[in-house]
């Protein structure tokens, strides 16, 4: 999980949290110590997004931006550490949730995304609802055509 | 105390995706996680009321009763961003493969559908 240095969140992405600054390190050291005393999932969730805001958004950062900073990234992640131990949620991602939240973030419907993919409405449909897979080169192939790629990761411990 | 011009608005995200649509498991943490995103980056931020509320209703479909558990989320909105609100919802639909999300508006409840297109 967390050591002095670097944090490691579940999608196994690495953050250095030697870089943060006295505030941002205040901050982080509040909710480990509370999500460490496993406190009910709501209650951290209803502390880590206010802290985290609290620290950012008088320096100015967009909200969009706060959103991309290490230390929301973390915060959210003990949070779902939380919410996986308490069964609310499942750790596991299927690369079909992550397709359904691009197409969701990016396209307008599900047919926008078929037009710039070349994917199949039908195909897409049955992938969706976890029917069906995509061969990896056919996923690769679809996602490099709207400037995505699929990557291996490092596990979480 | 100073009127905000807010309303308060509630809704229900089912701990389960539908059976009927989906699979009938729980959520992946990437789901909660764009709707905490979404509900920031929109609103500023939401309360997670504490623990789970227990409900049943008639499935449209099966016409069979249905038992859920919700988690249910507050958010204060000003009415000209309603829209904004009924919009992240129709996503959610889909992202929860849920048929409608119950949402309350100061008290008035309606039921928001997933956006054509976006189906299963």
């Amino acid at each position: 999980m967390a050591t002095k240095t670097e944090y490691v969140d579940l999608n196994g992405q690495i953050y250095a949290i030697a870089g943060f600054d006295k505030q941002e390190r205040e901050v982080l050291d509040k909710l480990q110590a509370f999500a460490s005393r496993s406190p009910q999932w709501h209650e951290y969730e209803n502390l880590w997004m206010p802290e985290v805001a609290k620290l950012y958004e008088p320096r100015g950062l967009s909200r969009r931006q706060i959103i991309d900073t290490p230390l929301y990234r973390i915060a959210q992640d003990l949070g779902s550490r939380l919410g996986i131990a308490q069964g609310i949620m499942r750790q596991s991602e299927d690369y079909r949730d992550e397709l359904e939240h691009l197409i969701l973030a990016r396209f307008k419907t599900r047919r926008e995304f078929c037009e710039a993919t070349g994917l199949s409405e039908d195909m897409l449909s049955h992938v969706l609802a976890r029917r069906k897979h995509l061969a990896i080169d056919t996923l690769n192939a679809a996602l490099e055509k709207v400037g995505y790629t699929v990557h291996i990761a490092p596990l979480a411990r | 105390m100073a009127a905000t011009g807010l309303v308060e608005c509630s809704f229900f995200i089912p701990l389960i995706r539908d059976a009927n649509l989906a699979d009938g498991l729980s959520h992946p943490r990437g789901a909660w996680q764009w709707l905490d995103n979404e509900l920031f980056e929109r609103f500023g931020g939401r309360t997670k009321a504490p623990g789970e509320y227990h409900g049943f209703y008639q499935d449209p479909d099966t016409s069979e009763q249905v038992a859920d558990q919700s988690i249910r989320f507050i958010v204060a909105v000003s009415k000209k961003d309603l829209k904004k609100l009924r919009s992240l919802l129709q996503g959610a639909c889909v992202i929860f493969a849920q048929k409608c999300i119950y949402l309350s508006v100061g008290g008035k409840v309606e039921f928001v559908e997933a956006k054509r297109g976006n189906e299963n």
